[in-house]
């Protein structure tokens, strides 16, 4: 079945883990992926794309080596399948300058300051993710119960 | 499946609906049955074809409807491509474009203008909360007053707009019982319930109402808003106190009370007090036509008329308005015309000996017929196929049954059918808060239909002949 896709993109492997164990209660619903740098991402996105999953949301982080994360942001921001994708910086080392260049060139839409709390993590993710179940998808229905509820509702209302 | 898949109009699923519907359509070119004109049998298999591209949803269900408009004007019209044999009645084409422009369509755009009104201004939301007041916190006392605020709601507005509507409201309350408790299952359910059942009420409570109404008034039977308001709400009020009887019994909560926002705050602008006006009147002249005698479908143009001229309802908000919902309607009374004009009805009653079967049967049959559709396919389907059989069925001299009764009876049986998820569009949003499972759902749902049959069998055709609207 197609998914919605949410990327994490950390290169050290522990922070990445913690992550993906943070994510776990959108995973019925959302296909959670993991990378560890810029190229390894472009991997991820190409297989879901041939897979026809669509990309939910990037959640990324600044430091990483190679192509920094800001610059990969701009970058998806750039292209068609993943324009749409809310893209969310998870970082505590990106600069003013960098954090200034993602949220004019890349439509950053969140900025999470390292360590995070889970409960705040989870608060983020779905308010994202239900802005773009709102714009993007036909059906609203299979995610009103993981994601905002009454919100999908009251657009479902309007419909 | 992606909104791609999912709307790709060559997956596998839909070219097998889309092979048996052409298969169902070729059978009365193929069979030929006797005592049927050959206009009856184009007919047939225009019907055929509904019935499956209807249950198999093939293509949308207002794209059937489009098609059987228009292969009954290519096929059983006085164009027909093929022309029909001189003794064959050849209805003139603009009859099936007619049913785009019914009196009933407009009775229902009348009722949409209200609704997306009621939406905009955030009335159905405010008068929910003043509404919810009086009934307290109790859990059990809250479940009722949701219930009467969603079928009051839903005898105005859509079904599914006044569940996805209340359902936004209980959430968060739903979401602060503890784990486990059974009260959560009723709040999530008793407001598609009662929505189902509150659509039963008006007119323009639900497409089937509308379906039902069309053919009455074909068969030169009017039926008044208040009319069918008289016939239908002292059910509707029956059905719903049992229904919340159930669903508490079966889903009780321990919580001692339930905190429900109830902090309204009326739109007090200009343009929404013009709306307030307006909804008001047209209800008004809704519920008194038998004192001025102006019909409820011309009523009903008044809304449009006023708030597309004071912009009440920008332009945007009227090209979004669910359209689909009229051509699906528009569809069933083309096939219905088809159906009766052709003599295909009186052929098809035919083949069975009705004579012998007591006429409470026949309703009954009708309504659970109904029933047992629109629990697997949609309302309107259900209607748009079993309405035109019913109504020509009793009005055939050789069963003793109103076709008023009937046309009722088939709308009201499709509206009881909530046991699945995919039942009702309000169905399907209570299941998708997670909340409730199918076991439960069709545990309280069948209760609610086995209720209901009985109810409107024997009970319905008494009163409404002791009230003197049913001979």
């Amino acid at each position: 079945m197609n998914q919605i896709l949410i990327l994490c993109i950390e290169d050290e492997s522990e922070v990445r883990d913690a992550l993906v164990r943070d994510l776990a209660p959108f995973r019925p619903v959302f296909r959670i992926e993991a990378a560890e740098d810029a190229a390894d991402a472009r991997t991820v996105l190409r297989e879901a794309e041939a897979a026809g999953d669509r990309v939910g949301l990037i959640l990324c982080d600044h430091l990483l080596p190679g192509q920094r994360g800001v610059d990969l942001l701009i970058e998806l921001h750039r292209e068609p399948a993943t324009r749409a994708t809310r893209k969310v910086l998870i970082t505590g080392q990106a600069g003013l300058d960098d954090t200034i260049r993602a949220i004019n060139q890349a439509g950053l839409q969140h900025y999470i300051a390292k360590p995070w709390q889970p409960a705040d993590l989870h608060a983020i993710v779905r308010n994202q993710l239900t802005d773009y179940v709102m714009a993007n998808e036909e059906e609203l229905l299979p995610y009103v119960s993981t994601l905002d509820g009454p919100r999908l509702l009251e657009a479902l209302a309007k419909k | 499946m992606n909104a791609r898949a999912r709307n790709a109009p060559f997956a596998p699923a839909r070219l097998l609906g889309l092979l048996v519907a052409i298969l169902a359509f070729s059978i009365p070119w193929i069979i030929h049955f006797h005592d049927l004109s050959e206009a009856g049998h184009r007919v047939f298999a225009i019907f055929l074809m509904a019935v499956v591209l209807w249950v198999t949803e093939a293509i949308p269900l207002h794209a059937t409807a489009a098609l059987i408009i228009l292969l009954n004007i290519l096929l059983a019209s006085n164009v027909a491509l093929i022309p029909l044999p001189k003794e064959d009645a050849a209805p003139a084409y603009t009859m099936y474009f007619n049913s785009l422009a019914n009196p009933v369509l407009m009775l229902f755009l009348g009722g949409f203008f209200l609704a997306d009104g009621a939406a905009k201004y955030g009335l159905d939301k405010n008068l929910a909360r003043v509404l919810l007041k009086p009934f307290g916190t109790r859990p059990d006392r809250i479940i009722l007053g949701l219930m009467v605020i969603a079928a009051v709601f839903s005898m105005f507005m859509s079904n599914t707009a006044t569940t996805a509507t209340l359902m936004a409201v209980v959430l968060p309350v739903a979401a602060r019982l503890p784990a486990g408790d059974k009260g959560k299952i009723a709040l999530v359910l008793c407001i598609p319930f009662a929505a189902n059942i509150g659509g039963m009420g008006t007119p323009v409570g639900t497409p089937p109402n509308a379906i039902a109404l069309g053919a009455l008034n074909k068969a030169g039977l009017h039926v008044s808003f208040i009319e069918w308001m008289m016939m239908v709400v002292p059910f509707m009020v029956v059905l719903l106190v049992f229904t919340w009887f159930v669903l508490t019994r079966l889903f009780p909560s321990k919580a001692a009370s339930l905190s429900i926002d109830i902090q309204s705050t009326f739109d007090r602008s200009p343009q929404a007090r013009l709306f307030y006006v307006v909804a008001g009147i047209t209800i008004l002249l809704w519920f008194t036509e038998p004192l001025h005698g102006v019909q409820s479908s011309i009523v009903g143009f008044l809304p449009v008329v006023v708030m597309l001229a004071t912009r009440l309802i920008s332009d945007k908000e009227f090209h979004s308005m669910q359209w689909s919902v009229l051509w699906l309607v528009a569809g069933g009374i083309a096939l219905g015309d088809g159906v009766a004009k052709t003599g295909l009805d009186k052929w098809l009653i035919a083949l069975a000996d009705w004579e012998n079967m007591a006429p409470g049967m026949i309703a009954g049959a009708m309504c659970i017929t109904a029933l047992l559709f629109s629990t697997i396919i949609s309302n309107s389907a259900t209607a748009n196929l079993l309405v035109p059989i019913g109504v020509t069925l009793a009005a055939s001299p050789d069963v003793a049954i109103s076709p008023l009764a009937t046309a009722i009876f088939v709308a009201l049986g499709s509206s009881l059918a909530m046991a699945l998820p995919i039942s009702t569009p309000p169905n399907a949003i209570a299941y998708s808060t997670g909340a409730v499972q199918t076991k439960q759902m069709a545990t309280a749902g069948a209760f609610v239909a086995i209720a209901g049959l009985p109810l409107f069998i024997w009970v319905a055709p008494w009163l409404w002949s002791l009230m003197g609207l049913v001979k």
